[in-house]
C-alpha cells in the first residue's frame, strides 16, 4: 500500500513542476508566445493581425526578422508607403539590410509611381557593393516596359538578365519595340472607303460582312425607291444606309482603339505575372517552414 | 478501507484543488474573447480567439472558439471566411447539438452570401440523414429563409408551412408571390399586343411609345408589301419593325423583373426591421 501511495505521490511530484516550467508559455500574451502567435498568423496569411501582433512584440523586443515581417506583412496588403518606411528602418547591420533594400524598391514598383521609383533607386546607391544590384537592375529595367516613354538600349537593357529570364526580357523588349497595334485613323478611312473594311482590319470579321452587305442593301433600296418615285421609303432607306455607314466608319476606329487596348492590357498582364511568379527578381525567403 | 482513505484522500484533495495553470490561462482567454465578441469588438474576437485556438493544444476550444470566430466573421459581413470557421467547428463538433448548430451556422453563412443553392443543397441533405429528423421544423424554417433569398417566394412559403411556428412567414411569402408579376406573362401579351406588358407592369408611357413605333413601322411593312415591294418590305421588316418588336418583349420582361426585385426588396426590408424571429 505505501508503495502504491509513494508511486502515485512520485508522478504527482515530478508532473507538477513540469505544468509550471514553460510558465511563460501559458502566459498567452508573453512576447514568445506572441511572436510564436504572430508567425503563425503571418503563415496563415492573415497578414494584418500577424503585423499587430508583431508590433506588439517590438514594445519589448527588438528583433530585425520582425520588423522585415511587418514589412512583408503591410506590402502583402498593398499599404505600399508604410511597407517602405519598415523596410527602411531594417539598420545596416542586419542581415536583412541588403533584401530589405530590394523590398524597398519593389514597394515603390508595385507603387505604381515609376517616376518615384527611378528616384529612390538612383538615390539607393545599387551599384555600389551592394550584394542584390543585379536583380535590382533586373526589376528596374522592367519598370521602362511599363510605361511610354523611351526604350532604353537593346544590349543594355537586357545585360543584366541570365537564362530563361533573358528569354522572357527579349520577348517583351521587343513587344514594346513594336507592338501589335492597329491605327484606329487607318481603320475609319478604310471604312469610308469600303463598308466593313475597317472591321477586318481590326480582326472583326462578321461585324465588317454585316457592315457591308447592310450598307450596300440598303443603299441600293434608297436609289431603287427614289427611281421608282417611293420617296418617303426613299428617304427611310437613304436614313438608315447613312446611318450604318456613319456607325460603322465611328465603329471601326472604336474598334481599332478597343484592340489596341486589349493588346495592351494582355501585355501588362503577361508582364506583372511574369514579375509575380519571379517575386520581382527577389530571393525568396520561407518564413513558413 | 481506512488505510486507502488516510493514503489516497489528502492526495485526492490536494489534486482535486491544484488549478492547471494552462487551463487557467485558456479559460481566462475564452472569457476575455468572448466579452470582445459581447462588446461586437468583432476584430479583436477574431485576433483572442485565434491565439486561443492556437495554444490550445488539447482542443478543448476547437468547437466553441471556431464558431465564435465565425459568428464574427459574419457579424463583419465576411461570409467566405464565416463559412470555413464554422466548418472548423462542424469538424470539432463534440455532441449532436453542436454538429447540428454547426450546420445551420453554415447554411445561414451562405444565404447571407446568397450563395442559395450550396444552403439548399446542405439542407436537402440534412433531411435525408435519419440523426436529423427530429429537426426536421428547423430544416424546413432554414430551407424557407434560403428560397426567400433566391427569390422563390412560393416555395418559401411552402417550406415554412411544413413548420409549426412559422405562420407569419408563410403569409408574408405568400402575400409577396401574390404582388409578384408574372415575367412569362409579360412577355407573352407583349407579343400579340406590344406594349401590353409595360401597361401591365403600370409603365404607361414606354407602353404607349412601343405599341405606337411598332405600328408605324408594321404599317410601313405591310403598305410596301402591298405596293409590291417585297424586298423594301422585308428590309423594314427586319432592320425597324422586328427590332422595335424585339426591344418591346425584352423591355416587358425587364420591366417585370425590375418591379418583381422592388417588391422582394420591400418584403426583406421589413423582415429585417420588423421580424423578430431567428433570421439568417
Amino acid at each position: 500500500m505505501r508503495k502504491a501511495f509513494l508511486i502515485v505521490l512520485l508522478i504527482f511530484s515530478t508532473s507538477l513542476p513540469q505544468d509550471k516550467k514553460p510558465g511563460d508559455s501559458l502566459n498567452l500574451f508573453s512576447p514568445p508566445n506572441i511572436k510564436k502567435f504572430a508567425d503563425y498568423l503571418f503563415c496563415q496569411g492573415d497578414y494584418l493581425r500577424a503585423a499587430g501582433e508583431y508590433e506588439n512584440y517590438l514594445k519589448t523586443n527588438y528583433n530585425d526578422t520582425v520588423e522585415f515581417k511587418i514589412a512583408v506583412s503591410l506590402c502583402s496588403m498593398d499599404k505600399y508607403s508604410e511597407a517602405a518606411g519598415r523596410f527602411a528602418d531594417i539598420p545596416p547591420a542586419s542581415a536583412l539590410y541588403q533584401l530589405s533594400k530590394l523590398e524597398f524598391l519593389k514597394t515603390y514598383f508595385l507603387k505604381g509611381s515609376l517616376t518615384e521609383y527611378r528616384a529612390k533607386y538612383s538615390a539607393a546607391g545599387i551599384k555600389s557593393g551592394f550584394r542584390y544590384s543585379n536583380e535590382a537592375e533586373s526589376l528596374y529595367n522592367f519598370s521602362y516596359l511599363l510605361n511610354d516613354g523611351p526604350l532604353p538600349d537593346k544590349n543594355k537593357f537586357l545585360a543584366s538578365y541570365m537564362g530563361s529570364d533573358r528569354d522572357s526580357a527579349i520577348k517583351f523588349y521587343n513587344w514594346k519595340e513594336d507592338p501589335p497595334h492597329k491605327s484606329a485613323l487607318a481603320a475609319a478611312l478604310m471604312s469610308a472607303v469600303i463598308p466593313g473594311l475597317g472591321k477586318f482590319y481590326t480582326h472583326e470579321y462578321w461585324d465588317g460582312v454585316f457592315a457591308f452587305l447592310s450598307t450596300g442593301i440598303l443603299g441600293y433600296l434608297s436609289y431603287s425607291d427614289f427611281k421608282a418615285d417611293h420617296n418617303f421609303r426613299g428617304w427611310l432607306f437613304a436614313g438608315l444606309a447613312a446611318g450604318f455607314y456613319g456607325g460603322n466608319i465611328y465603329g471601326s476606329a472604336a474598334s481599332a482603339q478597343l484592340f489596341n487596348a486589349k493588346v495592351n492590357f494582355d501585355f501588362t498582364n503577361m508582364l506583372k505575372n511574369f514579375l509575380s511568379l519571379r517575386n520581382y527578381f527577389i530571393p525568396n525567403i520561407n518564413f513558413c517552414r | 478501507m481506512k488505510v486507502y482513505l488516510k493514503y489516497f484522500l489528502p492526495l485526492f484533495l490536494f489534486a482535486a484543488s491544484f488549478k492547471m495553470p494552462g487551463q487557467d490561462a485558456l479559460h481566462s482567454q475564452f472569457d476575455y474573447a468572448k466579452s470582445l465578441y459581447d462588446k461586437e469588438d468583432y476584430y479583436d474576437a477574431v485576433t483572442e480567439f485565434k491565439r486561443l485556438l492556437f495554444f490550445d493544444a488539447g482542443n478543448k476550444f476547437g468547437y466553441t472558439a471556431n464558431e465564435y470566430i465565425g459568428m464574427s466573421y459574419k457579424m463583419g459581413g465576411k461570409f467566405s471566411d464565416a463559412i470555413r470557421y464554422f466548418v472548423y467547428s462542424e469538424i470539432n463538433a463534440a455532441n449532436f447539438d453542436e454538429l447540428f448548430t454547426a450546420k445551420i451556422n453554415i447554411v445561414r453563412a451562405n444565404i447571407l452570401r446568397r450563395t442559395t443553392d450550396r444552403a439548399l443543397d446542405l439542407l436537402d441533405s440534412m433531411h435525408v440523414q435519419k440523426k436529423f429528423s427530429s429537426k426536421t421544423g428547423d430544416v424546413y424554417y432554414w430551407k424557407g429563409w434560403a428560397y426567400i433569398f433566391a427569390d422563390r417566394w412560393d416555395k418559401a412559403a411552402e417550406s415554412f408551412s411544413k413548420t409549426d411556428s412559422s405562420r407569419t412567414l408563410e403569409e408574408l411569402c405568400r402575400k409577396v408571390e401574390r404582388e409578384r408579376y408574372s415575367v412569362p406573362f409579360a412577355e407573352i401579351i407583349s407579343h400579340f399586343i406590344p406594349g401590353a406588358g409595360q401597361f401591365y407592369t403600370g409603365h404607361y408611357l414606354s407602353g404607349l411609345l412601343s405599341l405606337g413605333w411598332n405600328v408605324l413601322w408594321g404599317y410601313l411593312t405591310i403598305s410596301a408589301f402591298n405596293a409590291g415591294r417585297t424586298f423594301d418590305g422585308v428590309m423594314i421588316a427586319n432592320f425597324l419593325w422586328l427590332r422595335f418588336y424585339n426591344g418591346n418583349l425584352q423591355n416587358s420582361s425587364k420591366f417585370a423583373e425590375e418591379e418583381n426585385i422592388k417588391i422582394s426588396n420591400r418584403a426583406l426590408n421589413y423582415l429585417q426591421y420588423n421580424y423578430s424571429g431567428t433570421k439568417p
